[in-house]
C-alpha cells in the first residue's frame, strides 16, 4: 500500500536523522532524569510518599517531555524547506504526517522506558505491566495531537508559546483517564481492577481512534497550504 | 502543449502585495529566466508555479490542470528547487536521495543514476553537512529530475554552481520546460529563451498593460499591471537585446 | 465624494441603526431575564438565594457552547470551500464565546463557594477542568490568528484549531458522566423531567433565550467589526493593484 511505504519512509528517515544526530533522545533522557531528581527533592520524597505521588510526576514528567519532544519535530522540516519537498511528492500530506507521529511516538515510547525503571529507582514506584499498559495507550493519542499542533506552531512566529497552549487542553482527557488508571495500577489494582473489566483503557483506547481520526483528516489542512 | 497559463495571478502577505496581477504563458519546451530585483516577486512567483502555496487571487494552470484543485495529479509532473534545499544534514548523499525516491514510488536504481547524472557518485556516502555548498545544490537539483518532470521550476539554481555546474544546468535543461529565477542575465541569455522582468513596489510610469514587440505575433504574453511584468523575447540568445527591453506603458485602465 | 461612495456611506449608516436596535433589545431583554431571575422565580429552599446564579451560569455556558458551534460550523466551511464568511464568522463566534465562558466559569466559581465552600485549587472538578480547557483552547484559536503569517495561512491553521478545539466540547459535557465528580449531574435534562418546579424552568427559559439573543446581537456586531477590518485591507490591497476598491463585504 502506497500510503503505508511512503508513512514508513518518512518514520524511517526520521528515526535515522535521529540516530545519525543524535539531538533529542540524549536530551530528552537527561530531562526525564532531571525532573525526577528534582521532584524527589521538592516534594522532599521517602518511601511512603513516594508511591503515593508517583502517579502525578509521571504525568506531570511525561506530558513535558512530550512537548519537548514534538516541538523539534516540525521546525528544523520547515527551515530546511523539506517539508515542501516531501509534499510536492505524491506521497501526500496525510502519509507525510502519519510518518512524522509515527517517528515521534517512537521517540516518546524510548523517553519512557528511560522514565518507568527510572521512577522504580527514585521513587520506589511499583511499575505493573498495567502502568506501561495505560501508559503506552496515552502515548498514541497523545502523539498524534502533539505532532499535529507542532506542524501548526511550526507555521508561527510563536512556536514555543502556541505548542503548549494548543496541545496541552487537548491532553487533559488523556492525563485524566490515565491518571486515575495509573493510580490505581499503583495501588495494587491490575487490569481486573475495573468494574466493566478494563474500563479506562477502553476509554484511552476511544481517544486514540478519535484523535489518529480527526488529527489525519485535519493533517491536510495544517501541512499544505 | 501550454505548460504554464497564468491569468491574474496576485499573492500577497497581510495587506502587501508581494505579486502581480500576472498573465504568463510557457508552451511545452519553453525556458523562461526570471530576473529582477530583491523583493521583485521572484521566489513568490516560484512558489506559485511549484504549487507551493495557493494564490491570493487569479487563475493558474499547469499542464492544462487546475493548480489548486488538481495538485495531485500535476505535482508528479514538476520538478522544484526552493531557495531552501529541502535536503537532511544528518543524511548522506545517497540517503537523501533514496529518501525521495521512496516518496515518488522510485526505487534506488533512479537514485543512483540520478546522483550520477549530477556527478556526485563519488560523494554518495558523504554527509550532507560534509558537502560544499556548490554539491547540495547539485544533489537538490538532482532530487529534481528524479522522477523524470516535464517542467522544472528552480530558484536561483546558479547560486553557488562552478562552470561545470553550470553545463549541468544546461543538461538537466534539455527536453523540458523550465521557469528559473537568477540574477545572473549572462546565463539567463545562455539557458533561457526567454525573460521575465519583474519590479517591486509602485512604479505608476510603467504600469499597464505591456504590448509584446509588433514583429513577434505569436509570443507568449507576459502582462504586467502592478510592477510590471516585462517581457524580453528573442528566440536564440544572440537575438537578445543587451538589456532587458522594457514595453512601453500604455494607458491604465482599472478592471 | 462619487456617487457609489455616497450609498456604501448611508448603507453603512442603515447597517450601524440596525445593530444598534438589536443591541437595545438585547439588553431589554437581559432586563426581562433580571426581572425573572429575581423577581419571579422562587427562593430555592436550601440553598437560598445563591441558587438563582444558576439561571445565569448554564444560560453563558450553554451561549459560550453555541458560539463555539459556530466557530465549528465556520472553520468547516473555511475548510471545505475556503468561506471568507465562515472564517469572519468563525473569528467573531470565538471572541464573543470567549467571554461568555468567562462569565461561566465567574459564576460558577461564585455558586460553588457558599455551597460546597468549595475550593478550587483543592478539588478540580471534571467539568471546571475541562471549561477552563475550553477557554484555553480558543484563546489559542485567537493567538494562532496573531502569530500565523497574516492571510490564508492564518486562517487555515485557525480553522483546524477551531475544529479539533470543538472535539473537547462533549469530552466536556460527558466528562460529568464518566468520571463523575462534585458537580451536579444535569438538572434540567435528567430522565423523568426536570428535577425543578415549573416557575424555575420558565425563569431559566427567558433567561436563556435573553442571553442567547445578547450572544447573537454580540456576534453579529463583532462581525461587523471584522468585516470592516477585512474590509480595509482589500482597500490596501486593491490600492497596491490599483484597481476600483472592491464592494464593501458583506
Amino acid at each position: 500500500m502506497r500510503f503505508a511505504a511512503a508513512a514508513m519512509a518518512v518514520a524511517g528517515k526520521d528515526l535515522r536523522c535521529e540516530l545519525r544526530g543524535k539531538e533529542l533522545l540524549p536530551a530528552l533522557a537527561q530531562f526525564v532524569v532531571l525532573s525526577l531528581v528534582i521532584a524527589s527533592f521538592a516534594f522532599d520524597l521517602d518511601s511512603s510518599s513516594g508511591p503515593r505521588l508517583s502517579p502525578g510526576i509521571l504525568w506531570l514528567v511525561l506530558v513535558f517531555a512530550g512537548l519537548l519532544a514534538f516541538g523539534r519535530t516540525f521546525a528544523a522540516e520547515r527551515d530546511t524547506g523539506s517539508l515542501e519537498a516531501m509534499l510536492l511528492t505524491p506521497a501526500g500530506p496525510s502519509a507525510v504526517f502519519a510518518g512524522k507521529a509515527l517517528a515521534a511516538t517512537v521517540l516518546l515510547v524510548a523517553c519512557e522506558a528511560v522514565l518507568l525503571p527510572a521512577m522504580a529507582v527514585f521513587l520506589a514506584s511499583p511499575i505493573s505491566p498495567a502502568v506501561v499498559a495505560t501508559v503506552l495507550l496515552a502515548t498514541v493519542g497523545m502523539a498524534s495531537l502533539g505532532c499535529l499542533f507542532a506542524a501548526l506552531a511550526a507555521q508561527t512566529r510563536a512556536r514555543e508559546l502556541l505548542l503548549p497552549v494548543l496541545t496541552l487542553p487537548l491532553w487533559i482527557p488523556f492525563v485524566v483517564v490515565g491518571g486515575r488508571a495509573v493510580q490505581v495500577a499503583m495501588s495494587g489494582g491490575g487490569f481486573g481492577a475495573w468494574s466493566p473489566v478494563g474500563q479506562p483503557y477502553a476509554v484511552l483506547l476511544d481517544f486514540d481512534i478519535l484523535f489518529l481520526v480527526v488529527t489525519s483528516l485535519a493533517a491536510r489542512f495544517v501541512l499544505d497550504d | 502543449m501550454i505548460v504554464v497559463r497564468a491569468r491574474g495571478l496576485v499573492q500577497r502577505f497581510g495587506d502587501r502585495v508581494a505579486l502581480g496581477p500576472l498573465d504568463l504563458e510557457l508552451a511545452a519546451g519553453e525556458r523562461l529566466a526570471v530576473l529582477g530585483g530583491n523583493g521583485a516577486g521572484k521566489t513568490t512567483l516560484l512558489r506559485l508555479l511549484a504549487t507551493v502555496v495557493r494564490p491570493a487571487a487569479g487563475r493558474l494552470e499547469l499542464f492544462g490542470l487546475d493548480a489548486t484543485r488538481q495538485r495531485e495529479r500535476l505535482r508528479a509532473r514538476l520538478g522544484y528547487v526552493g531557495h531552501q534545499l529541502g535536503l537532511y544534514p544528518a543524511l548522506t548523499a545517497f540517503e537523501n536521495l533514496e529518501f525521495f525516491a521512496r516518496l515518488y514510488g522510485l526505487g534506488r536504481g533512479e537514485a543512483r543514476t540520478a546522483l550520477e547524472v549530477v556527478g556526485l557518485s563519488g560523494a554518495a556516502g558523504r554527509r550532507l553537512e560534509q558537502l560544499s555548498r556548490g554539491q547540495q545544490q547539485r544533489l537538490a537539483l538532482a532530487r529534481s529530475v528524479l522522477h523524470d518532470p516535464e517542467l522544472l521550476i528552480l530558484d536561483e539554481p546558479d547560486a553557488s554552481l562552478d562552470a561545470e555546474g553550470r553545463d549541468l544546468l544546461a543538461t538537466l535543461f534539455e527536453g523540458r520546460s523550465v521557469v528559473m529565477a537568477t540574477h545572473d542575465l549572462a546565463l539567463a541569455r545562455e539557458l533561457c529563451g526567454r525573460a521575465l522582468l519583474l519590479r517591486s513596489g509602485r512604479d505608476a510610469g510603467h504600469c499597464g498593460r505591456l504590448r509584446p514587440p509588433e514583429d513577434r505575433p505569436r509570443v507568449p504574453r507576459a502582462i504586467g499591471r502592478w510592477g510590471p511584468a516585462t517581457e524580453a523575447e528573442g528566440t536564440s540568445p544572440s537575438a537578445w537585446p543587451p538589456a532587458v527591453r522594457i514595453g512601453e506603458a500604455r494607458g491604465v485602465s482599472p478592471r | 465624494m462619487t456617487e457609489a461612495v455616497r450609498i456604501s456611506a448611508d448603507l453603512e449608516r442603515a447597517e450601524n441603526r440596525r445593530l444598534t436596535a438589536l443591541a437595545g433589545a438585547a439588553v431589554a431583554g437581559m432586563l426581562v431575564a433580571g426581572w425573572a431571575i429575581f423577581v419571579y422565580a422562587p427562593q430555592d429552599a436550601l440553598q437560598g438565594p445563591v441558587q438563582r446564579i444558576f439561571y445565569l451560569h448554564v444560560a453563558s455556558a450553554v451561549a459560550a457552547f453555541g458560539c463555539f458551534a459556530v466557530v465549528l460550523l465556520g472553520s468547516v466551511a473555511f475548510l471545505w470551500r475556503g468561506s471568507l464568511v465562515g472564517d469572519r464568522l468563525g473569528r467573531a463566534a470565538a471572541h464573543v464565546g470567549l467571554v461568555f465562558t468567562t462569565v461561566t466559569f465567574l459564576m460558577g466559581v461564585v455558586w460553588a463557594k457558599p455551597i460546597w465552600n468549595w475550593d478550587p485549587t483543592r478539588t478540580w472538578d471534571a467539568r471546571l477542568t475541562s471549561t477552563a480547557a475550553l477557554w484555553v483552547i480558543y484563546a489559542g484559536y485567537l493567538l494562532v490568528r496573531r502569530f500565523a503569517p497574516p492571510g490564508r495561512t492564518a486562517m487555515r491553521l485557525a480553522a483546524v484549531v477551531g475544529v479539533i478545539g470543538f472535539v473537547d466540547v462533549p469530552v466536556v459535557y460527558f466528562s460529568v458522566e464518566w468520571w463523575r465528580t462534585l458537580h451536579p449531574g444535569p438538572v434540567l435534562t435528567a430522565s423523568g423531567g426536570p428535577a425543578m418546579p415549573a416557575p424555575m424552568v420558565v425563569a431559566y427559559l427567558v433567561t436563556q433565550l435573553a442571553v442567547g439573543f445578547l450572544c447573537g446581537v454580540l456576534v453579529a456586531v463583532q462581525y461587523r467589526v471584522q468585516a470592516r477590518r477585512d474590509a480595509a485591507v482589500a482597500r490596501a490591497v486593491a490600492a497596491q493593484l490599483e484597481l476600483a476598491p472592491a464592494p464593501e463585504a458583506r
